[in-house]
């Protein structure tokens, strides 16, 4: 038995140590990490030291033995044992590049070190998601584009949320593990700070939007007595807090969602309002109408402004609920004229629509839903009202059609197939979710395991599970030959795919007990893959369809269910058709209208919004304007531009909305910017007379 | 070839944020124009509108009829639509459909717009003031008859339909003082827009590369502009 070793060797371990040869070690995490026994796992040691002896090596480094042995498992057909012994890292050269060059996946993620360690740890815990917490379908599925799980590098949160200020207006701010404890706000700029906290606790809690109910009415009871002036102060300071947080995590702005109303919803009116100090104030929401619309006023007015060079603000995005109540609202057609003012000149107002008699929070990125009954009782204890989406999985539509061939039943069942398997995702993510959550507070998850109010902070219970799809159009456009647009053929064939999602969704919701719901993916990154990935896999008929620019590596798939973007189509026509889908997705849709450098009058877009609401079935809209904002004499001018309008030089940025958001086009992946320079902003028509216009050449 | 062909419309956008204050509009252009203003943005309605197909009139109210629920005002742009002999039947047309119409004009059929007024077959008039009248020629490109110019805008200021005056400003071609001065001439009017010079498709290339003013000087001059009309309008007041 030759057991030690004379081998002069010297390991460098990954604790930064550097510890003489012990072959023993190899045996260790073979049996400590995997399940094979320890005969085997004793001869592919040996095989490993005998190379390396032979190689003559004076320094190894610990990742380097352990993909030699992983080596020797495959060749003994230990395909389990390998990749449970699999060792997590990136190549020298990817973190180089890291390090230096920006990351364009996600707009909203600045370029520093805080963000290289977000994408750093990012890459593990996704690499870690695929071959841990997935089962080995579900993570191929990913990695080969059938299906896109999002946000993967953010394993161990919940996706995205919905918040109440009344938890902190009610309860102060006592967070697991913090530093110190505070008392329910007694003012209102102390409220804002507790809320901009609390904001960013929660970002590093969650992967996505953090969403805010109703904050102008909560607001409201601490304003009484307040000037117009301090009001105005405390909105610009909310606004600044929001927009300004770009040094939290990864250095991205938290991104938050602000909703308001003009009038007081009907499931908030009769609630008890809680005032300073965290004490009901003895009156109801009813009666501080004037002060929220005084609060959310303001907000606009600051809106209006812009930031210091006049751009837009990026985040809080201000969602204003437009019901059957705002019209019957005093001095809603000011507010209406306001809002638009804004919509046109900076583009910041989300115009969403709850009509009849449904209420809805929209609880963040466009994600909304309505209040069950469960809900409504929650409503009367407003800090109840905590919800959140635990993860989204996004389904490649288009790579359906290409392997569907034509066959409508080969299509409904591929789709059913994909459904069933991001169900399986959610199963996978929502077991390890309460996996740590078991944990309570001495987990790693904490903060969502706090219980103030006899329920933990985190409602699993309400947490929902999202669907999304990528790329409607051009599934269509394969399957029939026509895009959503083209026909009203191919418009109901549309329709009738999602119905059938919206079916699956229904009855997995009843067979699973967990709340699926179908979701328009913001998808800013993955209409980009999937549509690089079908140029991989589905060539030609790929090249056929995908969006943008093969040539340059500009490609996409038209989002959600949207129509084509670039397609010359009258507004109202988008916003009715596009509106024709939004009742069959439950977490809010959105269509966009492109207006560019254009500036609209306010009083058109309010003759718009209005006309929306009543007449189409649409949940939200948006207008996007065009800004170019100067780097040397920081100022904004509208539409996009090679130079400043006001000093002419060439160092400048151009702004607008990429998907849910407005962010510098400079950070913008290749998919969105070939999807940019297609956006069609609503120009006029002519057509040319080819006869004329070749006989006129010749 | 279908009926009213004596109005020939070569293009559209079938909802306008723009082109009504304050209200959504569909807009139909006109091709051909008796002036050749080197900075105009529609050249191809301007020189070239034989090329561009004609939408038929049927197709062009079908398409409005569609959009009824959402639109109840229609443009008439061009190009210079006051050429087009079969105008007063198109606008009579649209108005017994029901529809508010606007009329864009250069000003140099007078008669053409008393007549559609009278007829009450228009609610609002645009006209382009091209600069200070006594200048026409050379904004314009060409030989104007001044006089129709100036008994256009009197007929407009004084008659009792909504309207605007409209100037876009051309560095190189005007200089500040000519948009007082223009804004002097029409200071009895409802509302006199200062619009931005925007180098694209221009019928004279050479203004491409003509750069527009900065943002600031433009504000300077709009308020400069609203300084000369409601001194005009207070002007006014004392003398009624």
């Amino acid at each position: 038995m030759t057991e030690t070793t004379d081998l002069n060797l010297f390991v460098r371990t990954s604790e930064e140590t550097i510890s003489e040869w012990n072959r023993e070690k190899i045996v260790d995490a073979m049996m400590r990490e995997t399940l094979i026994d320890h005969d085997t796992a004793a001869a592919i040691s040996k095989d490993v030291e005998t190379l390396i002896r032979k190689s003559g090596i004076k320094v190894v480094t610990a990742p380097l033995i352990r993909e030699m042995v992983n080596a020797r498992l495959i060749e003994r057909g230990l395909e389990q044992a390998r990749r449970m012994h699999t060792r997590l890292g990136m190549p020298i050269y990817d973190v180089d590049t890291l390090i230096l060059h920006p990351n364009k996946e996600n707009a909203n993620v600045p370029h520093g070190p805080e963000a290289t360690n977000l994408t750093l740890a990012e890459r593990i815990k996704k690499e870690f998601a695929l071959l841990s917490v997935f089962s080995q379908d579900v993570s191929d599925a990913h990695m080969n584009g059938d299906i896109h799980l999002h946000d993967l590098g953010f394993i161990d949160r919940p996706y995205c949320s919905g918040q109440s200020l009344e938890y902190i207006k009610r309860f102060g701010l006592d967070l697991p593990h913090s530093l110190s404890m505070a008392k329910p706000a007694k003012h209102p700029e102390v409220l804002l700070a507790h809320l901009v906290k609390f904001a960013a606790a929660l970002q590093s809690h969650f992967a996505g939007a953090i969403g805010w109910d109703a904050v102008n009415i909560f607001f409201a009871p601490y304003l009484e007595g307040m000037s117009d002036n301090d009001v105005k102060q405390l909105a610009q300071m909310l606004i600044f807090e929001f927009s300004q947080q770009a040094v939290a995590r990864g250095g991205q702005a938290i991104f938050t969602d602000i909703n308001l109303y003009w009038e007081i919803p009907k499931h908030f009116v009769d609630v008890p309002a809680i005032g300073p100090g965290g004490k009901f104030t003895g009156k109801t929401y009813g009666q501080y109408e004037k002060e929220a619309q005084r609060f959310v006023w303001k907000l606009f007015e600051v809106f209006k402004e812009g930031d210091g060079a006049g751009r837009p603000f990026f985040f809080p995005k201000p969602l204003v609920h437009i019901t059957e109540k705002f019209f019957k609202t005093d001095g809603y057609a000011d507010f209406l004229d306001l809002i638009c003012d804004v919509a046109s000149d900076k583009g910041n107002t989300y115009f969403v629509f709850d009509r009849g008699e449904t209420a809805k929070i929209s609880e963040c990125c466009r994600l909304s839903f309505k209040l069950d009954e469960q809900d409504l009782l929650d409503a009367k204890e407003p800090w109840r009202m905590r919800y959140c989406a635990l993860q989204n999985v996004s389904l490649n539509l288009p790579r359906i059609a290409y392997m569907a061939e034509q066959d409508d039943t080969k299509l409904f069942n591929l789709l059913t197939e994909r459904f069933m398997l991001a169900v399986k995702a959610h199963k996978e993510k929502r077991a390890f979710i309460e996996r740590l959550l078991s944990a309570g507070e001495d987990g790693p998850l904490a903060l969502l395991t706090m219980n103030r109010d006899g329920t933990s902070y985190l409602r699993m219970n309400k947490a929902s599970h999202l669907i999304g799809m990528v790329g409607l159009n051009e599934m269509v456009q394969v399957h029939t030959g026509e895009q959503l647009h083209d026909s009203k053929r191919a418009l109901k064939f549309g329709l009738k795919v999602l119905a059938h999602m919206k079916l699956l969704a229904d009855r997995m919701k009843r067979q699973e007990g967990m709340r699926l719901v179908l979701e328009q993916t913001p998808a800013e990154s993955t209409s980009y893959r999937f549509a690089r990935l079908d140029l991989r896999y589905h060539s030609p008929a790929s090249g056929r369809v995908v969006k943008g620019d093969v040539a340059s590596g500009e490609v996409y798939y038209t989002n959600s269910t949207h129509l084509n973007v670039m397609a010359p189509m009258n507004p109202i026509e988008r916003v009715t058709n596009e509106g024709l889908f939004h009742p069959l997705i439950e977490a809010g849709s959105i269509s966009h209208i492109w207006i560019g450098e254009a500036q609209p009058s306010k009083g058109a877009i309010a003759d718009f919004v209005l006309k929306t609401f009543r007449h189409t079935t649409s949940d939200q809209i948006a207008f996007s304007p065009e800004f170019t904002t100067c780097n040397k004499c920081h100022r904004t001018s509208r539409g996009l531009r090679d130079d400043c309008a006001y000093c002419g030089s060439t160092e400048v940025d151009g702004i607008t909305r990429i998907t849910g958001y407005f962010t510098k086009v400079s950070s913008w992946n290749k998919g969105k910017l070939g999807e940019l320079k297609d956006r069609y902003r609503n120009m006029e028509y002519f057509t040319q007379d080819e006869e004329k216009k070749a006989a006129a050449a010749g | 070839m279908s009926a009213g062909l004596n109005f020939p419309v070569k293009g559209f956008i079938e909802t306008s944020f723009l082109d009504w204050k304050d209200h959504l509009s569909s807009v139909f252009f006109t091709g051909g124009c008796n002036f050749r203003c080197p900075f105009c943005h529609n050249s191809d309605l301007v020189l070239n509108h034989d090329r561009l197909l004609d939408i038929p009139e049927e197709q062009i109210l079908g398409n409005l009829r569609k959009f009824r629920k959402w639109i109840d005002r229609v443009v008439v742009t061009g190009g210079e639509p006051t050429l087009q002999k079969g105008l007063p039947v198109f606008a009579e047309r649209l108005k017994r459909e029901g529809y508010k119409v606007k009329l864009d004009t250069n000003g140099s059929h007078p008669e053409v717009i008393k007549d559609l007024v009278s007829a009450g077959l228009i609610d609002c008039i645009a006209m382009d003031i091209k600069g200070p009248i006594t200048g026409y020629d050379r904004w314009c490109g060409t030989t104007v008859d001044r006089d129709k110019i100036e008994e256009s805008i009197d007929f407009i200021i004084g008659g009792r339909i909504d309207h605007e005056f409209r100037m876009t400003v051309v560095p190189f071609l005007h200089k500040e003082a000519d948009v007082y001065e223009a804004a002097s001439r029409v200071g009895g009017a409802k509302r006199f827009t200062v619009q931005d010079f925007v180098p694209r498709n221009t019928l004279n290339p050479a203004f491409l590369s003509v750069k527009s003013f900065s943002p600031d000087r433009m504000s300077k001059i709009r308020q400069n502009v609203e300084g000369i009309m409601q001194d005009a309008k207070v002007r006014r007041t004392l003398h009624q």
